[in-house]
């Protein structure tokens, strides 16, 4: 009776421990999730793939930086219209360079320009590609890769 | 470098790096399949610019 008693014991043990083990882990991977949105690559630097990271670090920020010298417009969260929205979401797929754009004044567009549509597609772009990179860096986390 | 061919292929360039990158693990590989991606997009763009001409608006 006692004796399986214990074991009782430490089977909850156990049990608590694979779920504390379980919660950090989950909250290590949404941690590396968040670091790869903010900062295109750091979710792989963190993770110890530094050249993947160190190539997405650059190549994003260069990409956006490019889409903001073409004059390329930072698009609002208009929940009104559902394009400018899908946008606006997918610029913010940049994470903080996207807000720091914004509250430097930068990416407000030129219709005219004749670049417009071309820096609109590279901020547009390097926005989905870094949301890519996360979910890379997710399914490493989960080690699948 | 702000005409349309140069941005076009900067654009396919940036593209294929984080494909590139994203998908091959050995750096030789990402150079190979990332040329191979430029290669393709550019090739592609020029190909459908072409055929386009053919159906102006």
């Amino acid at each position: 009776m006692r004796g399986g008693a214990s074991r009782g014991y430490a089977t909850l043990r156990r049990m608590r421990a694979t779920t504390a083990e379980r919660e950090q882990s989950a909250i290590h991977t949404y941690l590396i999730c968040l670091a790869a949105w903010a900062i295109p690559g750091a979710g792989h630097l963190l993770l110890g793939r530094i050249q993947k990271g160190v190539t997405f670090l650059v190549a994003l920020t260069l990409m956006f930086l490019c889409g903001l010298w073409l004059e390329g417009r930072l698009f609002p969260l208009e929940i009104g219209q559902p394009l400018v929205l899908l946008a606006a979401l997918a610029d913010m797929g940049i994470g903080v360079l996207f807000f720091v754009a914004r509250a430097a004044g930068s990416g407000v567009g030129r219709v005219v320009a004749l670049t417009y549509e071309y820096g609109n597609a590279f901020l547009i772009v390097a926005g989905l590609l870094n949301m890519l990179v996360v979910l890379d860096a997710f399914d490493i986390t989960q080690g699948r890769k | 470098m702000t005409s349309h061919v140069g941005l076009m292929i900067l654009f396919a360039w940036f593209v294929s790096v984080v494909f590139a990158t994203l998908m091959r693990d050995d750096p030789k590989q990402q150079l190979r399949f990332g040329a191979q991606l430029l290669a393709a997009f550019v090739v592609g763009g020029i190909a459908l610019g072409w055929i386009l001409y053919f159906f102006p608006l």
